[in-house]
């Protein structure tokens, strides 16, 4: 028995040691769950997916809906951003669309080293310039949004921890490099398959991209009006872009798998009602859309708007946006966009027959839009009756005001961003009517808490976050 | 089998016998003891003195020797002799001086020669008052340890911290070894953020309290070093119930029941005047209750009788969509109490066991069925537990333990998914548990009193599912040979190999028609988790000469752990009815596979002189395969000191000190951290405003992967905990009065946890070392006996625990981690504060700490406070804890209680402030008075802003739904409390009932909420089984006051 004891210890021990081994250990510990690395298509996929839901479509469009009073926040946080009460000025509001953002940068900056000279897909330029002008799409956002941010040492985890802000201006510069960069490359030739169904916007269409690109290049110039006007470049970009709404950059969701995020809004949150300023705007016009935009809260059998400002919170009570349906798309940049671009751009040329036919092109495609449907001789009749004499008399209020009501409720990003260039500029031609805006207009976004909480640099801009009803951006004719 | 053995056990009854009568006195007064139990030893023939101390019974002719044994007297053993009269004088024994304790491996040692704490809780105190649960039926019992359960439903999660946290974000719970074998006991699952969905057990459910013998905790680093890298959070040695201490001979068999009845611990205070509705106007579809006065409803322009020809009553559209009649007369209802029902809790256990000279066995089977006080919750549990120990020859032993459990446990979700926030904040004015929760002839649609996303909580139980199945065996088989090499040598050596292994399956769905996700969701997710555990020990004692003794131990340790786990979801079933992952017309699957080892060398040795002196010195070194490459081996030492200075000559002689006992430790252990290569995932879109995945891959058959937001750090090297520990062991007056005092600390230094990234980085979060953690704890034992009589005895033990657990460093730049929550508010470790501390909105304040109200004549505000900055608004740790029981014997009844005071320590109540937002709280029940907000205006002078009364009938509405309910701060509130935890009263019946048979009745309590500074709920109430448990609560399962009895035979 002893015997049998001696040779079970030393098999234990024999076992113990070479259990332990080197190889033995990297083998248990190998990740079989997931790949260490992917070729570029498959992770410029979700790049889009992301820009279309989570920073063009959801929270920020969300808030700044409140904001430029597209629909009134009647619950919760919408309703606290409604009454000024807390998430303007919290560095937790826009946290998760400021990470998501990033993120996105992220993501596009591993796609462009790949496909850049010395990465692993060298020569891919289509993807190299598709992921530049998305590049250029996701940092102008942020900034517009927040202003001054992190740049130029962003992106690197684990090497800088807490990266500086680099100045609005110059990463403006930086997106109108991208732009050109996106444009250079998408028209080069390469050897690297398309993208196929692997870019849901375009499916692989590198023409449509480039347009795009051009597209993206007039609204940052219109953009940056109020620094350095250049309208006549806003409308030689504008003209290589989209010419119908066929080409327009959108994304489209499917209603099983993807849902469009505004009508996701209403069924998991059911934050927003009706508005009454932008209802008293389309009325004012005798605008058809007014029967189309809003329905009443399922919960509740009549028809009622939300007053900007000082809504009841309660839910099931004011009506609702009819146009938040399961498929609605997100527009990343739209033909109606570009062809309000080139009305203003000849408004403020001077160019008013031009400014006319652009302006009636960008209304017929609202009408038409998928969610809206009506048709081009509705869009005409109305332009005809009701537009026609109102731009005649104030040009520019008109253009503007037409572009705020086609951007209902998908656009609100950049009706935000209009409203505060406007606003700059002297021409205050939307009217708003929460009457807090008269000390509480948020003039921009607040710093992601992830690096409040992180980031010393972002903590000491953010401060308390009351810089957002007084401090406005570096284009809005602010500092930062 | 059993048959059998009853048999056999049975024969000894035969032969010829003689009788032997006695008195049993007290040393103490000379009065006789009742209820003494006398045996022939080595037999279980015997019997039970009466009530005068006088015993009587057949002895078999082969008998030598009488046992006399009573719990707190020192157990007599009596030569026959010959005599057929033995009169027997018992001495108390208070405290066993001698006790054996078991230490890391199975080890005993005297308690004397211990260089560190350990306590023990055994069978009785553990089985009182039949808690399912066996965390729940350990609060309050050992010092140092913070228990904390998160609800009363039905398989509840708790935390149980030792000494404290070590981990920010990791593992903070002891290592569980059940006779001898390591066991998993942490969630299948974290619930992570906490904020949406159901609980999710701890494996430490699937031990039955009843099956346990005894629990020994290993509460410092150097008791626990030897067990290396997983013991950084102490150790709970738990001893399966076994025929060891049985009498040799006959079989015996206990048998009990026990049933409990289970209540809602606690009903807020509501408001019982005001109706639902928004700005004094009755809303039918509002969450809220700032409507008109309940009796004003049949005045109400649109819903009121009066102006609707049905004077008095006032019109409900739900009734409405019920197809009823929607005229009702104005009543107030209490839809807490409505809904909740009587739990009921039933449990029966059957054990056998036999000692005989070649060894022991025992089995146990056992089974739990519960019903919870909410719908459709409930624990089934069957446990079936074997083990035995047999002598081979004079060297060898074999043996094994087995353990086998299955568990079904039904839950309700919690915080924003909250199955009960309805019954939560019910309007006074809404009859929720009658008016139907469906339209007629359409289950899936839903009547409820408002909309949003959560369902009516009477339409959950036929419609949503919470559910958790675990199948579980755990145990080992050992070989042990011992050889008495000469007169002062002994060789001990041991090999045991041991599986622990579940399989847990959890299904959460929303059914069709599910406000939140109108189509429905399943999610059936589950794990398979395999752990082997090989084990070889040697030692050696050797008695060097009369004063000094020699131990010498080293060993092999191989853990191995596999885990598979799989998840199936589907959206949006295609009709309603079958809420079936077959049905849902969007589905998604994955798997995971992940598997772990620790090789572990170790060693010990230990020197005593004279039982005076004792040295123990051990090390372990470590080789874990989670870590990188070459950081994968650490060594791990610990030493320990221990001096009996009551033995020492000149203490000896003073009477009144009867021990005395100066300790001290010093260990290093460490914790290994979880490294891989960076990855690519597939991309998710959950969280946020979501509910579900809104955007689910593959999308038209496309897939995409990005990098994931979690990196690696490839320098990662494991985190570190110095320790030391001192403390002083007192006895006096005969052991009747004792004291044990230690002090620790703990210094936690390369924490291990994923370290939130600034989101301009890019990334969410790097696992990297950085961050320390200190600790420092008092903890003082006091046990006494202030009265003792012949037939009377009170106990006392008292267990006070002062810990301070201070977040000294975090990674560069960071400030703060977050461990559960929201956004805002959250639970987070942050530098400079206890751990852990809730983060979220503050008051607008001055430098004075005073809050500063608006001013601003005509604003809706004037007068009210702000919400000002995020801030740290509340510190979770409390200042202390004592509890501890105290027990009255009086002959066969015994009456025992254990208590706890919990004083200082905070929480964030979601609950409480929905209670206000939504106006149903009583203290929103005065809406006409004037009132002033306390706090300063900006210029710094007092608020004299009045607002209120009759011309501004919407102030109160517009201070707590408008102001307060944006202020996290507002939300949190202090939770001191005094319970008492359990009181049992106890009959154990003088004669036996039968032959040998005894019996005993136990009527008992639990959970009675004495006091708490938390109004409205129990403050043990709240969100997720990580480390913010016990701070964050949100619509959880409320607590529950349980009272039961327990019968038992055993024979």
């Amino acid at each position: 028995m002893r015997k049998l004891l001696n040779i079970l210890l030393s098999g234990v021990l024999v076992i113990g040691i070479w259990s332990c081994s080197k190889e033995v250990m990297d083998d248990i510990n190998k990740n079989v769950n997931d790949p260490t690395d992917v070729a570029s298509n498959l992770i410029i996929t979700d790049v889009m997916t992301r820009t279309a839901f989570t920073i063009t479509g959801s929270d920020l469009a969300f808030y700044s809906s409140v904001y430029i009073e597209h629909n009134v926040g009647i619950w919760n946080q919408s309703y606290n951003a409604e009454i000024r009460s807390g998430e303007p000025v919290s560095a937790t509001t826009y946290n998760n669309s400021w990470n998501s953002m990033y993120r996105n940068l992220a993501d596009l900056r591993l796609i462009i080293v790949k496909c850049s000279e010395g990465g692993s897909e060298e020569g891919n330029f289509h993807t190299l310039g598709i992921a530049q002008a998305l590049n250029a799409y996701t940092l102008a956002i942020l900034t517009d949004l927040m202003g001054d941010v992190p740049w130029s040492e962003a992106l690197q985890p684990g090497v800088i921890f807490t990266p500086t802000l680099d100045s609005q201006e110059a990463i403006y510069a930086e997106i109108l490099q991208l732009v050109d960069a996106a444009i250079g490359n998408l028209g080069q030739s390469t050897v690297f398959p398309p993208l196929g169904g692997q870019d849901f916007i375009y499916g692989g269409d590198t023409e449509k991209w480039l347009k795009f690109a051009h597209g993206l290049k007039a609204r940052y110039l219109m953009r940056l009006s109020h620094k350095s006007p250049a309208y006549a470049d806003v409308i030689a970009s504008a003209n290589q872009s989209f010419s119908s709404s066929a080409e327009e950059c959108k994304f489209l969701y499917n209603g099983s798998t993807t849902y469009s995020p505004f009508y996701r809004f209403f069924t998991d949150r059911d934050y927003f009602g009706a508005s009454q300023s932008l209802a008293d705007k389309l009325e004012e016009r005798s605008d058809p859309r007014d029967t189309i935009f809003w329905k009443a809260h399922p919960a509740s059998d009549g028809f009622e708007f939300a007053p900007n400002g000082s809504p009841v919170q309660v839910q099931g009570r004011y009506s609702i946006s009819a146009i938040s349906t399961p498929t609605a798309p997100t527009y990343l940049l739209s033909y109606h966009e570009i062809e309000f671009l080139k009305a203003e751009a000849h408004v403020r040329l001077g160019d008013l027959g031009a400014a006319k036919t652009a302006l009636k092109n960008a209304i017929s495609a609202a009408f038409q839009k998928v969610n809206i449907g009506l048709a081009a001789a509705a869009a005409d009749d109305y332009f005809d009756n009701v537009v026609s004499s109102r731009f005649d008399s104030n040009p520019l209020a008109e253009v503007m005001n037409q572009k705020y009501i086609a951007f209902f409720e998908e656009e609100a990003i950049e009706a935000y961003n209009d409203y505060r260039r406007l606003s700059a500029m002297g021409d205050n031609v939307i009217e708003l009517a929460n009457p807090l805006n008269s000390s509480q207009f948020p003039w921009r976004f607040t710093y992601g808490a992830s690096d409040v909480t992180t980031n010393e640099n972002v903590r000491s801009a953010y401060g308390d976050g009351t810089y957002v009803f007084s401090e406005r951006v570096w284009w809005a004719g602010g500092t930062r | 089998m059993l048959v059998f053995l009853l048999v056999a056990g049975i024969s000894h009854a035969f032969a010829q016998t003689r009788t032997v009568t006695g008195k049993v006195t007290s040393s103490e007064d000379g009065s006789g003891v009742p209820g003494v139990t006398v045996f022939v030893k080595g037999t279980t023939t015997g019997t039970v003195t009466d009530l005068d101390g006088n015993y009587s019974f057949d002895v078999p002719p082969e008998a030598r020797t009488l046992v006399f044994s009573f719990i707190g007297m020192r157990t007599q053993e009596v030569e026959i002799a010959g005599r057929s009269n033995i009169n027997v004088t018992m001495e108390t024994d208070v405290v066993a001086l001698d006790e054996l304790v078991v230490t890391a491996f199975g080890i005993s040692r005297e308690r004397k020669s211990l260089g560190y704490a350990v306590q023990d809780v055994d069978n009785e105190a553990i089985a009182r008052t039949s808690n399912s649960d066996l965390l729940g039926a350990l609060q309050g019992k050992i010092a140092g340890v913070d228990i904390k359960p998160s609800s009363g439903m039905p398989g509840a999660s708790s935390q149980f911290q030792i000494r404290g946290a070590r981990s920010f974000t990791g593992n903070n719970t002891p290592l569980y070894v059940v006779d001898g074998m390591p066991i998993s006991s942490e969630p299948a699952y974290s619930t992570l953020n906490s904020v949406t969905g159901a609980d999710i057990s701890n494996r430490a459910i699937d031990i039955n309290p009843n099956d346990i013998e005894s629990i020994e905790v290993l509460k410092g680093q150097a008791a626990s070093a030897l067990y290396g890298i997983r013991a950084s959070n102490g150790v709970i040695i738990i001893t399966t119930k076994s025929g060891k201490s049985n009498q040799i001979g006959r079989p015996v068999v206990s048998i009990s029941h026990s049933s409990s009845f289970d209540q809602v611990s606690r009903t807020p205070d509501y408001q019982t005047t005001w109706a639902q509705g928004t700005g004094g106007n009755y809303v039918p579809t509002s969450s809220m209750s700032w409507g008109p006065r309940i009796v004003d409803l049949p005045d109400d322009p649109n819903h009121g009788g009066n102006n609707f020809d049905r004077p008095g009553y006032f019109r409900v559209p739900q009734l409405e969509l019920a197809g009823l009649d929607p005229w009702v007369l104005p009543k107030v209802y209490n839809n807490w109490d409505d809904y909740y029902q009587t739990g009921y809790t039933m449990s029966n256990n059957i054990n056998v066991s036999q000692a005989t000279n070649e060894g022991h066995f025992s089995l146990g089977f056992s089974n739990t069925e519960q019903t919870g006080i909410a719908l459709n919750t409930g624990m089934t549990r069957y446990n079936v537990r074997a083990n035995a120990e047999r002598n081979l020859n004079d060297n060898f032993k074999v043996g094994f333990s087995a353990n086998y459990s299955t568990v079904d446990i039904d839950k309700l979700s919690g915080a924003n998914d909250g199955s009960l926030t309805g019954i939560l904040a019910a309007p006074s004015s809404y009859n929720l548990a009658g008016i139907p929760y469906h339209r007629p002839g359409e289950p899936t649609r839903q009547i409820y009193f408002r909309g949003g996303s959560f369902d009516n909580p009477y339409w959950v139980p036929d419609n949503n599912t919470f559910n958790e199945n675990t199948n579980r065996f755990f145990g080992n088989a050992y070989i042990n040979y011992k050889a008495i090499l000469d007169h002062s040598k002994t060789l001990n050596v041991r090999y045991q190999a041991g599986a622990d292994t579940y399989t847990t399956h959890l299904q959460d769905i929303f059914g069709y028609g599910s406000r939140g996700n109108s189509r429905g969701v399943i999610d059936n997710y589950g794990k398979t988790n395999s752990i082997f555990n090989s084990l070889l020990t040697a030692s050696l004692d050797w008695k060097i000469t009369d004063d000094l003794d020699f131990n010498v131990m080293v060993g092999n340790e191989l853990n191995h752990e596999n885990t598979k786990e799989y998840e199936e979801t589907g959206q949006n079933f295609n009709f309603p009815g079958w809420n079936h992952i077959g049905n849902a017309s969007v589905v998604s699957a994955n798997e995971a596979q992940w598997q772990r080892r620790i090789v572990g060398f170790f060693g010990s040795f230990s020197l005593s002189w004279r039982s005076m002196l004792f040295l123990n010195a051990t090390g372990r070194n470590d080789i874990v395969s989670t870590m990188p490459t070459d950081n994968r081996s650490f060594f791990y030492p610990s030493v320990s000191l221990s001096f009996v200075a009551s033995e020492l000559n000149a203490l000896r002689d003073i009477d009144w000190l009867s021990y005395a006992k100066i300790r001290a430790s010093y260990a290093e252990v460490g914790q290994a951290g979880t490294y891989y290569d960076n990855f690519f995932v597939s991309p998710t879109y959950s969280g946020g405003f979501w509910i579900g995945n809104p955007i689910q891959y593959p999308i038209g058959g496309i897939s995409a992967y990005i990098p994931s937001y979690s990196l690696y750090d490839p320098n990662l090297k494991p985190q570190n905990t110095k320790s030391y520990e001192i403390g002083i062991d007192l006895k006096f007056l005969d052991n009747r009065l004792g004291i044990d005092y230690t002090f620790s600390n703990q210094n936690v230094t390369d924490q291990i946890f994923p370290v939130p990234l600034a989101g301009s980085t890019g990334s969410g979060t790097l696992v990297m070392n950085g961050g320390a953690i200190t600790t420092d704890v008092h903890e003082i034992m006091l046990y006494t006996t202030p009265v003792r009589t012949r037939d009377f005895r009170w106990d006392i033990n008292i267990n006070y625990t002062k810990l301070t657990n201070m977040v000294d460093e975090l990674a560069p730049g960071v400030e703060s981690i977050f461990l559960g929550g929201f956004v805002t508010p959250q639970v987070r470790a942050g530098i400079g504060n206890t751990f852990p501390v809730i983060y979220g909105t503050s008051f607008v304040r001055d430098d004075a700490g005073n809050i500063v109200v608006v001013d601003d004549p005509g604003a809706w505000n004037h007068g009210f406070p702000q919400a000002g900055d995020p801030d740290v608004i509340g510190e979770a740790s409390p200042d202390f804890i004592l509890n501890g029981t105290t027990a009255f014997t009086y002959k066969s009844l015994s009456l025992s209680t254990v208590f706890e005071w919990k004083n200082g320590g905070q929480m964030y109540s979601g609950s409480n402030g929905l209670l206000d937002l939504y106006g149903m709280s009583a203290v929103t029940e005065d809406r006409e008075s004037t009132f002033i907000y306390e706090g300063v205006k900006p210029d710094g002078t007092p608020n004299d802003i009045v607002r209120g009364g009759p011309n501004d009938p919407r102030a109160i509405e517009r201070l707590y739904a408008d102001v307060l309910s944006n202020v996290d701060e507002y939300y949190i509130h202090d939770n001191s409390f005094v319970k008492l935890r359990e009181i049992s009263l106890r009959y154990q019946l003088p004669r036996n009932i039968y032959k040998t048979a005894t019996a005993g009745i136990s009527l008992y309590a639990r959970n009675i909420l004495l006091w708490t500074e938390l109004r409205n709920l129990d403050p043990e109430t709240s969100q997720g089984n990580t480390n913010m448990g016990g701070s964050f609560e949100r619509f959880s399962l409320p607590q529950t006051t349980s009272y039961g009895f327990t019968l038992d035979i055993t024979f």
